[in-house]
């Protein structure tokens, strides 16, 4: 594949945690967590064909499985069960919010971090626009109010450190892969069991309400 | 030279004679995904023609501000439309292609439409340019930083100079994207679109345009409306042909100009459609989310300059 088409991947995957930090809706940040994880899962197969290792095949199919249709099949479930259409109101307001975006944005582009983006030179700007993608999605924990948006923000913090990892040429075994994997699909499976029942006790998933702990 | 000729009459009537359509195609979608047959797309020709043919009734309060407005705004709009790339972007007619010159005459228009409102001393005239010149001094920072993202790409600020070259060809796509999405939301601001605003209501809580406008009648109305339309197929041809820039005539030749006219059609037909897509599919925002919406236009060609390095 070309390097415009990684580069356009890339760019796909910083959109998208553009628009989490956007939307209200639980249902629209999914969908776009859905998208960042096709985006991985199209970088992974790319790695695949340049270097041949069938283990990158074994593990894209199981971040196809967990990431792309597990996750937010679970999510989305989760939303249906508990009608949470609009997520939790954030920390900063829009305007705030969007000037941190900027500001993140210019710190991971600027020198300070030029140790980190200039692992592999060829690829300077795509790591650059990697690591900014991992600033937004920590951002994106911190900002949000609502657990599912912080849960979704978790899980994008991670798909940007594996698009660091693959522009930056870093190794990655299979084993520890899978592992991160299966870390992940025990943590989705726990995470909307604690939801649900959060949400029954408090009948909120808004952080700030969960300050006194229920009887 | 007879081709040049016919192409300098073509960039100057192009807008004022197409922009009615674009305003009937975008009615005529929104009529059928409303399940209604809607007027023809002809329709706006017909309405202007009617209100060219009607009497005005002007407030005794009406100073030349109010009789001078509708000139002044059409004026502008007409000026605009001859320098912009239309079909051929080596037709400069009126040297006056650039950006900032561009950003800066529409906002006369802009000035002295919200003069015009306020001018008759009436509660919606006041309250339409109040909302008005909000939305446009949040809506200019996207506008400028959008089409100057394009300039810092192409190394010019000539809107001509930026329509020769393609952004994405330049391996510029994330901030070309970003700068288009600005674009796209000052363009729906800009030319009272929803979510800013709903151009077929009249309803006191959500107009602003229209309220600005609502004393006029006659051939005056007839100019606002015609500007209105004018201002539109501008913003139009400013987003497809300087990120879409393909297509243009790039050399005065009959063929050229002939293919270039198609596809600027096809370019136009398509944003056409896209906002009366959105028209149809999402709903007015309150007044007091629209400056987020325009902050993310800002902050979005910031990022875009930001990337560009």
């Amino acid at each position: 594949m070309s390097t415009l088409f990684l580069q356009f991947l890339l760019q796909i995957i910083f959109l998208t945690i553009v628009f989490l930090h956007i939307t209200k809706k639980n249902l629209d940040a999914i969908f776009a967590y859905g998208i960042q994880s096709l985006a991985i899962l199209i970088l992974l197969i790319n790695s695949f064909f340049e270097t041949g290792d069938i283990s990158l095949l074994f593990i894209a199919l199981l971040v196809c499985i967990v990431k792309v249709i597990l996750a937010p099949g679970f999510f989305a479930q989760l939303i249906k069960k508990n009608e949470l259409i609009f997520s939790a109101s954030t920390y900063l307001n829009m305007p705030l919010t969007l000037v941190v975006l900027a500001t993140l944005t210019a710190m991971a582009h600027s020198y300070r971090f030029s140790p980190i983006t200039n692992i592999i030179p060829a690829n300077e700007t795509l790591l650059s626009l990697a690591l900014s993608t991992m600033f937004l999605s920590l951002f994106l924990i911190v900002n949000r109010k609502g657990a599912l948006s912080q849960i979704i923000g978790i899980l994008s913090l991670e798909n940007s450190i594996v698009a660091f990892a693959i522009f930056a040429g870093l190794e990655q075994s299979l084993g520890l892969q899978i592992g991160i994997l299966f870390d992940i699909s025990i943590w989705l499976i726990i995470a909307t069991v604690f939801i649900s029942m959060i949400y029954k006790q408090f009948g909120s998933l808004d952080v700030t309400d969960m300050k006194k702990l229920k009887e | 030279m007879e081709i040049d000729i016919i192409v300098w009459i073509l960039q100057i009537i192009l807008v004022p004679v197409t922009a009615p359509l674009c305003v009937g195609i975008i009615r005529k979608i929104k009529a059928k995904l409303q399940n209604r047959r809607g007027a023809g797309i002809f329709q706006p020709y017909r309405d202007l023609w009617k209100l060219f043919h009607k009497d005005e009734v002007i407030s005794k309060d009406a100073s030349w501000i109010f009789r001078c407005a509708p000139y002044i705004v059409f004026t502008v709009t007409i000026v605009v439309g001859a320098s912009i790339p239309l079909f051929a972007s080596y037709s400069d007619v009126t040297g006056s292609g650039n950006l900032l010159v561009i950003i800066y005459t529409l906002a006369i228009g802009t000035f002295f439409l919200a003069l015009a409102g306020i001018d008759i001393g009436g509660a919606f005239g006041g309250f339409g340019s109040s909302r008005e010149m909000t939305m446009a001094a949040l809506a200019e920072g996207g506008f400028i930083f959008s089409l100057l993202t394009v300039g810092i790409i192409s190394g010019s600020t000539d809107l001509f100079a930026i329509s020769q070259n393609g952004l994405i060809q330049q391996g510029y796509l994330l901030p070309s994207t970003l700068a288009f999405l600005g674009l796209c939301i000052v363009l729906l601001a800009e030319t009272a679109r929803f979510p800013f605003d709903n151009p077929a209501t009249h309803l006191e809580l959500t107009m602003i345009h229209e309220a600005m406008i609502l004393e006029y009648s006659g051939k005056k109305l007839a100019l606002m409306e015609w500007a209105s339309a004018n201002k539109l197929l501008i913003f139009i041809a400013l987003a497809s042909n300087l990120f879409f820039p393909f297509g243009l005539a790039q050399h005065a030749d009959s063929g050229a100009v002939l293919v270039a006219l198609a596809v600027f059609a096809v370019k136009t037909i398509i944003f056409c459609l896209v906002i009366a897509l959105l028209e149809s599919f999402i709903a007015k925002f309150r007044f007091f989310r629209l400056p987020d919406l325009l902050m993310i236009a800002f902050i979005f060609n910031v990022v875009a300059i930001i990337l560009i390095h």
